[in-house]
């Protein structure tokens, strides 16, 4: 794959979906000339996990604690609680004050925080000798987190800022806002982790305190221990600051809506204040880790990882239709999208991207890959997995997400296999049966120029 | 599909143990403070293999054989500084230009041998450098060499994708001159460095886009890419022996030329009255605010001082900006500062964003920073912290074989003393309240900075005069924010005030 990474394209289009996509490449695998990791793991009799990974290789530490809560747990009315909790875990203990982060400064580390659909993620990266420290300090937020109207208010404001900051205001920002609320109908992937400005306006002291004491207790939290540290010693910590802590009694499994098949292809139209066209074709896929979330991983990869990819090839290079297309396939804990993207260059037109995507998807459905398009897929994906072990954040990461999302904390060992036995004909299969019209949103945005277009802001799904 | 049953019986361990703990543990009301624990240890840090060709070109290696993973990162050290005057975007073309073609390969080759080998390249301009990394599954050295190598030494420039990188580079160009926080930093850039060859942005103009021609870049490239301006650091999973075989192989036919003149010594601008560019975008819901200083080279006595300085003032991790515009305020979701050093000039820049009615607020909210910090001695505890923070935070910069080669092709493009990094600690923990004192009386001048916002002026325009003398732009004229493709600093006169 070549990226220009200083190149401005490329750092928009990745700034534009990064937060989104966030842990969308989310994979590991482990045989085939990756090390076979020694993960360890435990359960205190509150419920709460722990994984565990010795690397010696460096004097640091990262230690990430998963609240397996995330946006697809809020109920309508109440979009944006998971994020705008992550914030407040931020603001203060009843034991320690607003000192959090002197500790994590002092010793040098960093910290902060994510939220995705299906989880909310905290963590730290510290010299290793201040495991003991930052065990204590994630024992104590989930614990004696104060919570009041003050830190409630100023939250609300600063989330607000990062809703115009990172959709409002940057070109494109509010595309993928937009797909999700017309590819989904009833399961709350509909709404993104940014939730809704009038839900985060009419949340209350109770409605946030209810949230704190429902999910933020060891029986929904995974820690995750990477790096330099004794795994007796990560142990005795871990139950020190966590066992006393009572298991929650809220229930924390809401019942989810499940998505019904979509019946008919959906054309969404925007007209936005920006410079080129660009439309993004959203599939329906099955769930992270289903038998067929391996082949379809290696389709995104055939599709555009690389200059020599299909769509790259064709869009970019060849027909040199547009300025930048990709593909991704964004899996999570309940079925998502797969996305087929494109900014169109100057002066060429939407349908000439669509019909040329088109002819790249029609390729794949009629006869399968060579074995080796199949094998440049897979040595991409192998790579990548390799990537994912260089750091104790990146390592920690997969663990956490293999952990909580895939329940299966060993997953990084074995997953190698599963993308190395996919056929060209597995491939070909799941293209048939997901890269239909009928399962697919597509979204078209137009350059709002004075002259041009009498599209309402948001043209009906057809 | 719950885990295997090893994992589960390691768990059920675990579960006896915990209830041991549980019973024998000391109750939660015990707690109130972290545990203390020793402070780091100082990290020791061993410069790795240095090698160097008898053509001039420095090489790195560090090398790690527990992943199988190979990654070449070759610095060039010009970058778009050295871009034509009346050609901004020159360096960063050519960086583009490198995998797409070669004497011997095709971009399309290029693009199939690096995919297939699962890796990727990517090339790019700087400020100072340009570079081009080859990473991929180390099964594949002898590619990663004979790839890299090709397209720094024979690229091709071919008619063809000259205009096909051209037509992306301005579609692009109209994206992001949409963007608030883009235009933003090119928007300052101009003004800061008015007259330096760092004025203009390393993406260029339109303008300059168009004009530029196969010659002017395989000029630049003749000129600036020769290997004894070059590092090349090897990381991952080689030998010594391979990667210093393979190194001659490919690299050492590379022939230098002679240096061009040194470059004439840039002439720093005077710092001068306050000056605050506004640039209309009436649809932002938000404006993107930056407030800067001229600031120092990389290695300037005073880049430790001000380090400190900044670290309290708006670094990373806790800083007072932050404290003071979302901690306490809620007027932003991030605020912070960066000390940009290059090798000629650099500069103290603070930038944030806010809904566009608290505009001048938060703009006036960093210039009390500002006068704080350089009116009263940052207190003993901030001192410490910073200190702690900046020497404990050395073991992450140093965590992974990547990370350690980007701080060696710092310290070697900066020419900084190679044991620059074993010296920095204590470097750091020399410093008193006073030194950080004197130095932001030097550097930060909140009434001779650039401040410039980018958004919906309606909403803030009557508090903008409390900035002082304004320049408002509106965003179909932005472009007259940017450097005009000509030389010296008349770019900067002809703006007005």
């Amino acid at each position: 794959m070549i990226t220009r990474s200083s190149s401005f394209w490329v750092r928009w289009l990745l700034g534009a979906i990064a937060f989104f996509f966030f842990l969308a490449s989310g994979r590991a695998l482990g045989a085939a000339g990756l090390p076979t990791l020694k993960i360890h793991t435990l359960e205190l009799p509150n419920g709460l996990h722990a994984v565990m990974v010795e690397r010696h290789d460096a004097p640091v530490v990262t230690v990430e604690v998963w609240y397996h809560v995330g946006s697809k747990d809020e109920q309508p009315g109440k979009t944006g609680f998971a994020h705008l909790f992550e914030h407040l875990m931020f603001d203060g203990t009843k034991t320690l004050g607003e000192h959090f982060s002197d500790y994590i400064v002092r010793a040098g580390g960093i910290d902060n925080a994510y939220t995705t659909d299906d989880a909310t993620v905290f963590w730290e990266t510290m010299p290793s000798s201040n495991l003991p420290v930052a065990l204590w300090l994630e024992a104590d937020r989930m614990r004696n987190l104060d919570i009041n109207q003050g830190t409630l208010d100023n939250e609300r404001e600063v989330v607000n800022e990062e809703r115009r900051q990172r959709f409002d205001n940057p070109p494109y920002g509010t595309v993928i806002e937009k797909l999700y609320q017309h590819a989904f109908t009833i399961h709350p992937y509909r709404h993104l982790p940014i939730g809704s400005a009038k839900d985060l306006n009419s949340a209350t002291l109770q409605d946030v305190k209810e949230f704190y004491d429902t999910y933020y207790v060891p029986n929904d939290a995974t820690v995750v221990i990477v790096g330099d540290f004794s795994l007796e010693q990560a142990a005795a910590s871990i139950k020190k600051y966590f066992a006393p802590m009572p298991r929650g009694t809220h229930s924390i499994s809401p019942s989810i809506p499940v998505e019904p098949p979509q019946t008919a292809e959906q054309i969404v139209k925007l007209v936005q204040n920006v410079a080129l066209p660009a439309f993004v074709e959203a599939y329906h896929i099955p769930a992270d880790g289903t038998p067929d979330s391996y082949p379809l991983e290696l389709v995104s990869k055939i599709l555009s990882a690389g200059d020599s990819a299909l769509i790259y090839r064709k869009l970019v290079y060849q027909k040199q239709l547009a300025l930048q297309a990709d593909s991704s396939a964004n899996f999570s804990e309940d079925p998502n999208l797969f996305f087929v993207f494109a900014v169109m260059n100057n002066g060429r037109s939407l349908a000439e991207g669509e019909a040329a995507v088109a002819s790249v998807l029609d390729r794949l459905k009629d006869r399968p890959p060579s074995e080796q398009e199949l094998q440049r897929a897979k040595n991409q994906v192998f790579f990548e997995l390799a990537q994912d072990q260089e750091t104790s954040k990146s390592l920690a990461e997969q663990l956490g997400y293999d952990s909580v999302i895939l329940k299966s904390p060993d997953l990084i060992n074995t997953e190698a296999s599963r993308f190395l036995a996919v056929t060209p004909e597995e491939v070909q299969a799941v293209m048939k049966k997901y890269f239909v019209r009928r399962n697919m949103t597509l979204l078209e945005v137009y350059p709002n120029q004075t002259g041009k277009g009498t599209l309402n802001s948001e043209g009906g799904a057809h | 599909m719950n885990g295997n049953s090893a994992v589960r019986r390691r768990a059920v361990a675990g579960v006896a143990w915990a209830l041991v703990v549980l019973w024998m543990g000391p109750q939660l009301s015990a707690r109130e403070f972290p545990p203390t624990v020793p402070p780091p240890e100082a990290i020791s840090f061993r410069l790795p293999v240095v090698q160097q060709l008898p053509n001039g070109l420095r090489i790195v290696l560090i090398e790690r054989h527990d992943l199988p993973l190979l990654t070449l990162y070759a610095i060039v050290g010009r970058g778009a500084e050295a871009d034509p005057p009346n050609l901004p975007g020159t360096a960063e073309m050519v960086a583009d230009l490198l995998p797409e073609g070669t004497k011997t390969r095709s971009a399309l080759q290029i693009a199939q041998a690096i995919d297939q080998a699962g890796g990727t390249i990517n090339t790019g301009a700087g400020w100072d450098e340009s570079f081009a990394n080859v990473s991929l599954l180390s099964d594949h050295k002898e590619l990663a060499f004979n790839l890299l190598s090709d397209l720094l030494i024979h690229p091709e420039f071919a008619p063809q994708e000259i205009e096909r990188i051209r037509r992306q580079t301005l579609s692009a160009l109209d994206i992001v001159t949409q963007d608030p926080s883009y235009l933003a930093d090119v928007v300052l850039r101009r003004f800061l460095y008015a007259g330096t060859p760092y004025a203009h942005s390393e993406d260029g103009t339109p303008e300059a886009i168009r004009h530029i021609t196969r010659k002017d870049l395989v000029a630049f490239h003749a000129q600036n890419y020769m290997p004894s301006q070059t590092i090349l650091a090897v990381v991952g999973d080689i030998t010594k022996q391979q990667c210093l075989a393979l190194a001659t192989r490919f690299f050492g036919p590379w022939k230098d030329r002679a240096a061009d003149q040194p470059q004439p010594a840039i002439k720093l601008p005077v710092p001068r009255a306050r000056q605050v560019i506004v640039i209309d975008k009436p649809d932002a819901v938000q404006t993107e605010i930056r407030v800067a200083n001229l600031a120092i080279p990389r290695t300037s006595p005073d880049y430790y001082a001000l380090t400190v300085a900044n670290q309290v003032l708006g670094g990373p991790a806790a800083n007072r900006l932050f404290e003071a515009l979302r901690t306490r305020r809620g007027l932003v979701y991030g605020a912070s500062s960066d000390l940009k050093c290059y090798s000629a000039i650099g500069a103290w820049i603070a930038k944030t964003s806010t809904r566009s009615a608290e505009s001048v607020k938060a703009t006036e909210m960093i210039l009390d920073q500002m006068k704080r910090i350089r009116t009263h001695p940052i207190s003993g505890q901030e001192l410490e912290t910073a200190q702690s923070y900046l020497v404990g935070h050395q073991a992450l910069e140093f965590e992974s074989p990547s990370q350690i080669a980007n701080q060696v092709l710092e310290m070697l493009m900066y020419h900084l003393p190679l044991d620059y990094w074993n010296q920095f600690p204590q470097r750091i923990r020399a410093l008193n309240t006073a030194d950080v004192l004197s130095a932001t009386q030097k550097y930060f001048l909140p009434d001779d900075d650039v401040i410039v916002l980018v958004g919906d002026v309606s909403a803030f325009k009557k508090n903008l005069k409390k900035l002082g003398a304004v320049q408002v732009i509106p965003i179909a004229e932005a472009s007259r924010a940017f450097p005009k493709p000509e030389k010296g600093s008349a770019a900067y006169s002809e703006s007005g005030e």
